[in-house]
């Protein structure tokens, strides 16, 4: 299996703070890769990173044969990496097939004039991107429910909406930041399964940041954990669970245990 | 019920101004006292369209411009010229350039200066809508505030006629704080022609709004509302905010441009530009309308738009009647003042009733979206 996802060496400083410092990590196509690590261990930077948040320092990041260091975030959505935020990020005062919606811009054809001549490329891909909206929402569970406001969704069905946004970009690679947040045990076990089945569907890569001990372990096939913005372990749940090193991050936890709390 | 197409109201809406414009010549022709209400919806009619195209940076995009005053001069001072040598060019007469042209000179004129003026409007925002990139809030605010004064005060500060480097001497043929009437013949100002009536001034405001409506159905419309909420959401979907920030700015600016040319060149006009035109509380006036008609609204800004013009004019018209028919205190009080005051107070009382403004983001004949 080739690697859709490689960063090597990548850095980044805020000021005298290093947030990252020289991590490499491949993520194999088609594969579930879960970051973790603890609270300000530079997880979310990295995403920031990956997605052009916030630009590189040093070091490489590689989209198949594409550089994505120096690119802005909206060629990177393009390049074909899509992602969920860690405290949501909905478009606030639009409905839930709105903002899924907007993230169908990137195939439209038409030019906006087109669209207010409402020629007949500009209506064909309207009809496409509502279509292909309506299957995703759909597919979270979300159908519906497509003309209320976003964010009078309860939590975990904005989490769903975040999910089905990020999909409309027919992303190759899939970041998911803290999915499992604020999920209670059967949440978080369909979680688990939605990913799976996602990642199948729609031919995925998927990346997961995430402090749920229950769905990283369960869900990812290789783990990467970090601490204060450098590599502590790689490897697969198992190694991982026993590793001294990680153990001793999470400050002596046990990670069975944590698994059992969660 | 079945959709009316497009081409067939733009059809209907054409036949209708054209029927204002004769019934505007004619009403005014057999009653001077009409005048006065004709003046109004015309000025109303600008005013909606200025605030249609400020409503696209403001209300759509979320960017705060306080610069529009800026945009809504340069079309004024480049609608004016180009009208006033569009006319001289025709071989107008003197004596008739000072009258109201006839409808079919319009048809020559009126495009000749809407175009050019757009265009150039329209290069100025996106010049003016870059700063968008980097600056947010009330930073990017002062840019916009900024590039109107300078605009103004260029215009203001050059007056000389016997300056030597051309670009002086173009600029001190804007006559400075006297206005801008027009170039001389024989010796005397051509004047800025009064030939935009209802036709072209309700027209082009309906249409505005038209395409205005269609934009915030639109994708692009979509997108430029998901930038206002959050761009590093929006970027994150592939909708570069830069694009679409400053495509809003690039249209406000032509809107604005038009709005300011047609203020220049409509029937019974003033015959001259006036730098006042560019002063920054023209800005807050249609940031005002389109506050109170509800930012992103589009039929809210144009209701806006012509409240707040009505009022305007019926006040003081209502004022100054009052005084006349001997309303005692009327005369130990400043009527201007007081109306202000009155104005701003219904400004104040209409914001704390709506904070949103009348509509809200929502349309008129929309349905209210329910929170679940």
């Amino acid at each position: 299996m080739t690697d859709l996802l490689r960063l090597s060496s990548v850095e980044k400083r805020f000021g005298g703070l290093r947030a990252v410092g020289g991590v490499s990590f491949d993520v194999p196509e088609g594969g579930i890769f879960g970051l973790i690590g603890p609270n300000g261990a530079g997880k979310t930077t990295v995403f920031n990173l990956i997605t052009g948040v916030y630009q590189a320092d040093q070091g490489t990041i590689r989209l198949a044969d594409r550089e994505l260091v120096g690119l802005q975030p909206a060629q990177i959505a393009a390049a074909g990496v899509a992602r969920t935020f860690q405290n949501i990020r909905l478009f606030a005062s639009m409905t839930v097939l709105e903002n899924v919606l907007v993230a169908g811009e990137l195939r439209r054809r038409s030019h906006f004039l087109g669209e207010i001549a409402r020629s007949k490329i500009a209506r064909e891909d309207e009809e496409l991107v509502r279509t292909r909206a309506a299957e995703l929402l759909a597919a979270m569970g979300l159908a519906g429910q497509e003309e209320a406001m976003a964010t009078s969704l309860p939590y975990g069905s904005q989490r769903r909406l975040e999910i089905a946004r990020a999909l409309m970009l027919a992303p190759k690679l899939l970041l998911l930041d803290e999915p499992a947040a604020g999920l209670n045990y059967g949440e978080a076990e369909t979680l688990k399964e939605q990913i799976r089945s996602l990642r199948d569907r729609y031919e995925l890569t998927v990346v997961l940041v995430e402090h749920n001990m229950q769905v990283v372990m369960g869900v990812c096939e290789r783990i990467h954990v970090l601490d204060h913005g450098i590599t502590l372990a790689e490897g697969t749940p198992a190694e991982i669970k026993s590793h001294p090193k990680v153990i001793a991050a999470y400050l002596g936890e046990d990670l069975d245990e944590a698994e059992a709390e969660a | 019920m079945k959709r009316v197409p497009a081409w067939v109201l733009v059809l209907v809406g054409c036949a209708v101004c054209v029927g204002l414009d004769y019934a505007y010549s004619a009403t005014v022709a057999a009653d001077r006292g009409m005048k006065f209400w004709l003046m109004i919806a015309v000025a109303c009619a600008i005013n909606v369209l200025s605030a249609t195209a400020l409503n696209v940076v403001n209300g759509m995009a979320g960017q705060f411009s306080i610069g529009h005053a800026g945009f809504v001069g340069l079309g004024a001072y480049l609608g004016g010229a180009v009208a006033a040598y569009v006319a001289v060019a025709m071989k107008i007469p003197l004596a008739a350039l000072h009258d109201n042209l006839s409808f079919v000179q319009s048809l020559i004129i009126v495009p000749c200066v809407v175009v050019p003026v757009a265009v150039v409007c329209a290069a100025v925002g996106f010049v003016v809508g870059l700063p968008s990139l980097r600056l947010r809030g009330d930073y990017l605010a002062i840019v916009t505030l900024g590039f109107s004064e300078i605009l103004r005060l260029t215009v203001l500060g050059t007056v000389e006629d016997t300056a030597k480097n051309p670009i002086t001497k173009a600029i001190a043929a804007l006559g400075g704080s006297l206005g801008y009437r027009g170039p001389k013949l024989d010796g005397d100002f051509v004047g800025i022609p009064s030939v935009a009536g209802p036709f072209w001034t309700v027209g082009i405001a309906a249409f505005a709004v038209f395409l205005a409506l269609r934009l915030k159905r639109s994708g692009f419309g979509r997108a430029l509302r998901a930038v206002r909420e959050d761009e590093i959401a929006a970027s994150a979907v592939g909708v570069d905010p830069a694009r679409y920030k400053v495509t809003a700015f690039v249209l406000a600016a032509a809107g604005a441009g038009i709005a300011g040319a047609l203020l220049a060149i409509k029937r019974d006009g003033p015959g001259i530009v006036s730098p006042a035109n560019m002063r920054f509380d023209k800005s807050f006036e249609v940031i005002t309308m389109v506050i109170l008609g509800g930012s992103g609204s589009v039929s809210g800004a144009a209701i806006g738009a012509v409240l707040y013009t009505a009022v305007f004019y019926l006040s003081e018209e209502a004022l100054n009647q009052a005084a006349r028919a001997g309303v005692g205190f009327l005369a130990n009080v400043d009527a201007a003042a007081l109306r202000m005051a009155l104005f701003a107070l219904t400004l104040v009382i209409v914001m704390l009733v709506r904070p949103e403004g009348l509509f809200g983001e929502r349309e008129l004949f929309e349905k209210k979206r329910v929170a679940r």
